[in-house]
């Protein structure tokens, strides 16, 4: 039964993907989907580590700026496919995470501590994309050559191919997550107690450092593709602490450690933002992100788990009771030990 | 002799800023457990609450301290009892993510009413200039520190000597103890965070001569106090002192070596560095937490 209704939903997933490409739909609105399923990309990618591994980094624009800046640059100064950069980005951004994430946690660095490692890695590598002035135009940003139409450049007229491209990416993103079945239950092992997964004969290291490696790779290629499609960066934008804190409050609102959740929260969030900044953007600055603050506080406090635990209620709540049972034996125990 | 010692000066005199900017956020995490993103926004808050007062009423940022303070006192008991007091004890996440929210509340609430325009205050003494052991020093940034040192003083006998600051270090110290012993830890949560909170805006009141006013100040200065914080030990007051100190200092030097933005990245590295030799910090009392 639960097979079939997977099945189902995917059959209707696939029909509206579909009919996104084959409708006339006006460039706008094109445009926000394409948004829409970077975001989702991007949060599935932060989902991995963060949410099922409980490793909360408000630092990912560390790699989106490593993949972007790494692809750029590459096709700028040596006319490199930015396919290849990509790749190439992506295993700078895999090299940047291990330095950082291996010590992190190797040396038990956890909680609020991890949160502000990843931080600092993140404006350090804005500071030093700042500073590079002669390479990277410093803020004043960069752009990228137009030549339109080539697919071996990653360069398009119109947008729809970017869109069957970034839908490529963001469903292998989801078949990675959805496959890497044994990788998430010790991640949810690890988060909900280290010890108690150590006990087991779970590699607590080794599990999230992997963990950590997929999602920085991903990271980084969305990245990649933000500057393809954008055609500019700057390192504010693209390696500062808003794009961190959008891609994980985007999750957190969708629902972490669910495969849809940050997916849901792409869905919602991105159209409700980019509505607001054409309706408010122009006239009063400011309000469409105010707006967009107020929303996400009333979110996380009104529905902790996500807004995708609306639709998955019933589950949530035999879950609920199932970890309170546990937190109550553990109680218990921690009495007895005492 | 006399640029080294006008540069440790000149480091000196920013390390107090920087210290007091950090004393509340530090406060709020050793006792709350939050750490709070929104923290830079605050500061930027009460720098605009300090122009306005100025411009509109033209009291003096010094004479302005107490409003200011008075008045992100309250700010942050509001914030704490409306937004923050109903996630404590659940997933730290949302705590994390709900100051960021704030964060970007407060900016573009800031962005709306005051625009992206640079602002500026310009008081009597703003350009003077005096000399202390031969070398010239700002008059402001000497108000500044003195300001800065009194109020860690003041706050350092609040906590060691007054009923409500040895409430406030029992909760810090074992929460289930301190509500044993008859401490009712919400209201203590609640000052705590309107304390640190009101700290902040004395250290708004007193750099607002100094530094320019505009909606994302308070980036910079989060980053500058989250280094400090957790160098000198997050939790720890004498911590948030030192560390403070620390960074001042390798900000002049690193400042006049090379460029602000390398004096940065210096400090970030000195911050990933003693997080992972030392995560407790400097003064912290645990290895490891």
């Amino acid at each position: 039964m639960k097979k079939i209704m997977e099945y189902k939903t995917w059959i209707g997933l696939a029909i509206l993907f579909a009919l996104i490409y084959w409708l006339p739909l006006p460039i706008y609105i094109l445009h926000v989907i394409i948004l829409t399923l970077l975001y989702a990309f991007m949060g599935t990618a932060w989902n991995l580590l963060c949410g099922y591994g409980g490793q909360l980094s408000l630092g990912y624009a560390a790699f989106t700026g490593m993949g972007a800046y790494t692809t750029l640059l590459l096709y700028r100064s040596f006319d490199l496919s930015p396919w290849l950069g990509m790749l190439l980005g992506g295993i700078l951004s895999t090299l940047l995470m291990a330095v950082i994430a291996y010590p992190c946690f190797r040396f038990g660095i956890r909680g609020p501590y991890f949160t502000l490692a990843s931080i600092a890695v993140a404006e350090i590598l804005r500071d030093v994309l700042t500073t590079l002035r002669e390479l990277t135009g410093g803020s004043l940003g960069l752009s990228l050559p137009y030549h339109p139409t080539n697919f071996w450049i990653f360069q398009f007229d119109g947008k729809k191919e970017y869109y069957l491209i970034i839908l490529l990416f963001w469903l292998i993103a989801i078949f990675i997550v959805k496959n890497l079945k044994r990788l998430k239950y010790y991640l949810i092992a690890i988060r909900e107690d280290e010890d108690a997964a150590a006990a087991l004969g779970i590699s607590v290291n080794k599990t999230l450092l992997c963990a950590a490696l997929i999602s920085a790779f991903l990271t980084s290629i969305g990245g990649a593709f933000y500057v393809q499609y954008f055609r500019y960066i700057d390192p504010d934008s693209i390696a500062g602490i808003g794009l961190s804190v959008s891609i994980a409050l985007i999750s957190v609102v969708g629902g972490t450690s669910t495969l849809f959740g940050p997916s849901i929260g792409a869905l919602i969030l991105v159209p409700i933002s980019e509505y607001l900044r054409l309706s408010f953007g122009a006239k009063f600055a400011g309000l469409h992100l105010l707006i967009y603050g107020v929303l996400l506080i009333v979110t996380i406090r009104f529905l902790p788990d996500g807004i995708i635990s609306l639709f998955s209620r019933k589950r949530l709540r035999r879950k609920n009771d199932e970890t309170k049972k546990q937190s109550e034996t553990k109680v218990e125990r921690g009495n007895a030990n005492e | 002799m006399d640029f080294f010692a006008q540069i440790i000066i000149n480091g000196i005199l920013l390390g107090a800023i920087y210290a007091l900017i950090s004393i509340g956020l530090n406060l709020i995490f050793g006792v709350i457990k939050i750490v709070n993103f929104a923290h830079g926004e605050f500061l930027m808050i009460g720098m605009y609450l300090t122009f306005l007062l100025f411009s509109q009423s033209g009291i003096d940022p010094y004479l302005s301290i107490p409003i200011v303070f008075v008045l992100l006192f309250v700010l942050g008991i509001l914030i704490h009892k409306i937004i923050l007091q109903p996630l404590l004890g659940k997933a730290e996440f949302n705590i994390l993510l709900t100051t960021a929210g704030l964060g970007i509340v407060f900016q573009n609430l800031a962005l709306m009413f005051f625009k992206s325009d640079y602002r500026v205050i310009q008081t009597s003494y703003s350009a003077a200039k005096i000399e202390l052991f031969g070398t010239l020093v700002s008059v402001s940034r000497l108000g500044a520190f003195i300001v800065a040192i009194l109020a860690a003083v003041i706050l350092y006998f609040v906590l060691m000597k007054t009923r409500i600051g040895m409430d406030i270090r029992a909760v810090s110290q074992d929460p289930e103890a301190a509500v044993l012993m008859g401490i009712n830890d919400k209201k203590i949560f609640t000052i705590t965070f309107g304390l640190g909170v009101g700290l902040v805006g004395i250290a708004a009141a007193i750099i607002t001569p100094i530094y320019y006013i505009f909606p994302t100040v308070g980036e910079s200065f989060s980053t500058i106090s989250f280094i400090v914080v957790v160098l000198g030990g997050l939790g720890s007051f004498h911590g948030a002192l030192i560390g403070g100190f620390i960074i001042g200092i390798v900000e002049a030097i690193g400042g006049i070596i090379s460029s602000a933005e390398w004096a940065r990245v210096f400090s970030l590295l000195i911050f990933l560095f003693i997080l992972f030799v030392r995560p407790s910090g400097i003064m912290g009392k645990n290895a490891r937490v």
